[in-house]
């Protein structure tokens, strides 16, 4: 006869199989409740990493982009902020020459080349402006001072117009120093050529091209230094050829504002594009998060709801298996 | 019928009732003993002359379930073939690493990407290029260390088939003896339950490593052979060979440094559909070891490879001479496409960027074979080097499908092939560990159950109860007639 029976060990198979399946649900679970996240992502990427991965790598990329924005942003701040104080001096000065000039006092004229000189040396000092210690008008060599000092760049152009007779020879001589390959950009420039264009999105690149060899800023420069060579005493004795070369170096003045104004337009039109890749950025990584939680999150709401039937689960497991381990024969006999 | 013949059939009866009791009390001591198959005791009537005269035991029956043992044993194999393969693509897949992890090869390559972005804006400055070059490092390091894995699961599938082959040898060979001790007990017709519980131990143990198929013989014995045909046991046990303790590398493959196996002295196949062993774990190792081992380290390779390619052109550097290596050099040489195998250990970044290897960070940006620093600004090498990263290009070797991709592309799939693997494998096991998990059931539910024991035990004492009265009256009927 066979006997219709169920061995023990099968009941506690039973048992401590099921305890398992539930105590492993709810590991996960909970975690999943803590961190919102899935734990077997392989399950739910269904083995395909390449999206994740897509989302995780423009991720990092587009912290460094952030930080690569902020930092450029303030460079092209900065370096506004030196070109309007030149551009500034230039105006003031351009019309402080004017005014002399047409005056009768030769001490205005004298006055005048001497705030030239300040404004000059001010100037200079602007164009060697640094960020921490990245030199901003200087190219790519931002180790070096864009501008040698001023003493320099005047004494140079001291020789330049020796023997000059007439304001005129004088305005000729310092044009053809500053165009001079050998003048002003042997000598007194000191950096490198223009910064090459540095990614500040993924698709957009920024370039803060401006050194103090662009021909507006070297335009300028031909301005002021032709109004310090009055201070240094050039064409001395003709009060009305100084007065003259002041006159010059006004109108050189006046008209290099427009140019100037252009420089700082285009400086400025980097300067937005720049915001707006960080903007756009910005915009990307949020998008990019929602995406990257889209893949990987789980509902917290299901979560709980799994969890809460698993707990129940257990315990009325663990009732049952109490029960059961009371109903035995042994006990009745 | 005499009161001789009565007093024999009760005595008869209290031996049999003895014997039962004898039984529930082992089959209750062995309830949660595995491998115990439930014994019943079969009874049958005596027979002296030509009437029947008492009780007697036939025999102690072990209940045991043939078929379903066969199937369990079966489901066993397959089951830990599945585990081991599902262990090994669990564990490529996590030394990988998923990409939301900083130490993953898809993290390292992020990490580098942006390091390069960064230092594009400030060439000049020295933390940004020990950024670069720091997590450059990480990368290298990352796919030496996933190679590195691959390979120590290799070899530990290589230790793990030495000891499966010993556990095998010495399982046949204690069958060999159980069977002998076997026939002759059943010859003497003596009790063989217990020991054929510890042979049913023994081939449990053989059927996790080979799959087995049992067929019973006449005489007690068992012959044990592998679905596929190789003759385990069939009188005498066969014997495998395998000399493992090499150290496994990734150059070394089954015939080319790495033993194979042996049966009776002949090779035998571990792989492929007419390998006689496949199904176990030992297959399963062995696949680990020459199959899938194997080719995880050709994609980490071809992964290698396609970094060091990458930053390899000649375009990329031009004060680079030819034939130096690129960023990421083969220990320090140019990359020999003939010597890709390994190229994830040896990955190294080129010494002339490296200033612990004697080099000078600068050259990150002016370029490696560059004699002085240039202009601290220049940005433009770093630029193209990011540049390169990102370039879509066509992998040349790894057997990954056709097409271009950046390097972090490239990463992924890898990781992708791994993490399909693994659901594939772990899919597969799930299904094996349920079916076995059934038959196990079911092989408990046909084990003792005390219940039934317990009413048995009820029984056997009634019996015994009722035979001894049996005595009793026939010693008061022989004191009847002593009296007269």
């Amino acid at each position: 006869m066979t006997h219709i029976s169920v061995g023990d060990m099968a009941q506690s198979l039973i048992l401590s199989r099921r305890n398992a399946t539930l105590k492993d649900a709810i590991q996960n679970l909970s975690s999943e409740a803590v961190t919102g996240l899935t734990v077997d992502t392989t399950q739910r990427v269904r083995g395909d990493y390449l999206p994740l991965a897509g989302i995780e790598a423009s991720l990092t990329q587009l912290d460094a982009y952030h930080a690569v924005t902020t930092e450029t942003a303030i460079f092209a701040g900065q370096m506004q902020l030196a070109l309007n104080q030149i551009s500034d001096s230039g105006s003031t000065l351009s019309a402080s020459l004017l005014a002399a000039a047409s005056g009768s006092s030769p001490n205005r004229v004298d006055t005048v080349g001497f705030d030239a000189a300040q404004k000059l040396q001010a100037a200079m000092s602007n164009l060697n402006s640094r960020m921490g210690e990245h030199s901003l008008f200087a190219g790519v060599a931002t180790n070096h001072s864009a501008v040698a000092d001023t003493e320099t760049m005047m004494t140079a152009l001291d020789g330049a117009v020796a023997g000059s007779l007439s304001s005129l020879d004088v305005e000729t001589a310092v044009n053809a120093w500053f165009d001079d390959p050998l003048g002003f950009a042997a000598t007194v420039y000191q950096g490198g050529a223009a910064l090459a264009p540095v990614a500040v999105s993924p698709d957009q690149k920024a370039q803060l091209d401006v050194t103090a060899l662009d021909p507006a800023i070297v335009n300028m420069l031909k301005g002021l230094a032709m109004a310090s060579l009055l201070q240094r005493g050039v064409l001395a004795g003709s009060d009305v050829a100084r007065a003259d070369l002041a006159k010059r170096a006004g109108e050189h003045l006046a008209s290099a504002q427009m140019p100037f104004a252009e420089l700082t337009a285009r400086l400025g039109t980097t300067e937005a594009a720049i915001t707006n890749a960080g903007v756009r950025n910005d915009a990307e990584k949020s998008a990019l998060e929602t995406a990257r939680l889209g893949l990987i999150a789980v509902d917290p709401y299901e979560t709980a709801t799994k969890l809460q039937e698993a707990q129940t689960q257990l315990e009325t497991l663990y009732s049952i298996t109490a029960r059961m381990s009371r109903l035995s024969l042994v006990n009745f006999l | 019928m005499s009161i001789g013949g009565t007093l024999a059939s009760a005595l008869s009866g209290l031996t049999a009732s003895a014997k039962a009791a004898e039984l529930v009390s082992s089959n209750i001591a062995n309830a949660t003993t595995p491998g115990y198959a439930r014994r019943e005791l079969q009874l049958g009537s005596r027979v002296v002359g030509s009437s029947g005269q008492g009780v007697q035991v036939v025999g102690v029956y072990r209940n045991v379930n043939l078929p379903l043992l066969g199937d369990r044993r079966l489901a066993q194999a397959s089951s830990g073939d599945a585990d081991a393969r599902a262990a090994f693509f669990q564990r490529f897949e996590t030394t990988l690493g998923t990409p939301d992890k900083a130490f993953s090869i898809n993290g390292r390559v992020a990490a580098f990407d942006a390091a390069l972005t960064e230092a594009t804006s400030h060439p000049e400055s020295e933390p940004r290029l020990t950024n670069v070059l720091s997590s450059a490092k990480a990368l290298a390091a990352q796919l030496g260390a996933a190679s590195k894995d691959v390979q120590s699961a290799r070899q530990v599938a290589n230790t793990e088939i030495a000891t499966e082959v010993n556990q095998l040898n010495s399982a046949l060979e204690r069958t060999v003896k159980l069977n002998v001790q076997i026939r002759r007990n059943f010859g003497l017709g003596q009790d063989t339950a217990a020991l054929q519980d510890q042979r049913q131990q023994l081939i449990d143990q053989i059927s996790k490593i080979v799959p087995v198929r049992e067929i019973q013989q006449n005489d007690g014995s068992v012959a044990l052979y592998t679905p596929n045909g190789a003759v385990l046991l069939d009188g005498v046990a066969a014997v495998f060979g395998f000399s493992g303790g090499t150290t496994v590398t990734p150059s070394l493959t089954l015939g080319a440094g790495l033993a194979g196996l042996t049966l009776n002295g002949y090779p035998i196949a571990t792989a492929g559909s007419h390998s006689m062993i496949l199904g176990g774990t030992l297959g399963a190792n062995f696949a680990v070891r020459d199959e899938l081992g194997v080719a995880a380290q050709t994609q980490i390779d071809a992964v290698a490879r396609d970094l060091v390619e990458r930053f390899a052109d000649p375009a990329l550097d031009a004060s680079r001479a030819p034939g130096d290596p690129g960023l990421f050099s083969d220990a320090g040489a140019a990359f020999d496409p003939l010597n890709e195998v390994g190229l994830s250990q040896r990955l190294k970044i080129n010494a002339a960027a490296d200033p612990d290897q004697g080099g000078a960070l600068w050259r990150l940006r002016d370029g490696l074979g560059a004699p002085a620093a240039g202009p601290v600004g220049d940005s433009s090498l770093l630029t193209s080097l990011k540049a390169a990263l990102n370039a879509p290009r066509d992998p040349a070797t790894g057997g990954f499908m056709a097409g271009e991709r950046s390097f972090s592309g490239f990463a992924s799939d890898l990781l992708s092939s791994a993490a399909t693997s693994h659901l594939q494998a772990d899919g597969d096991a799930a299904y094996h560990k349920t079916k076995l998990d059934s038959f196990v059931l079911m092989e408990a539910e046909s084990g003792v159950d005390t219940d039934q024991e317990m009413q048995s035990l009820l029984q056997v004492e009634k019996a015994y109860a009722a035979n001894a009265k049996v005595i009793k009256t026939v010693q008061d009927m022989i004191q009847t007639l002593l009296d007269i």
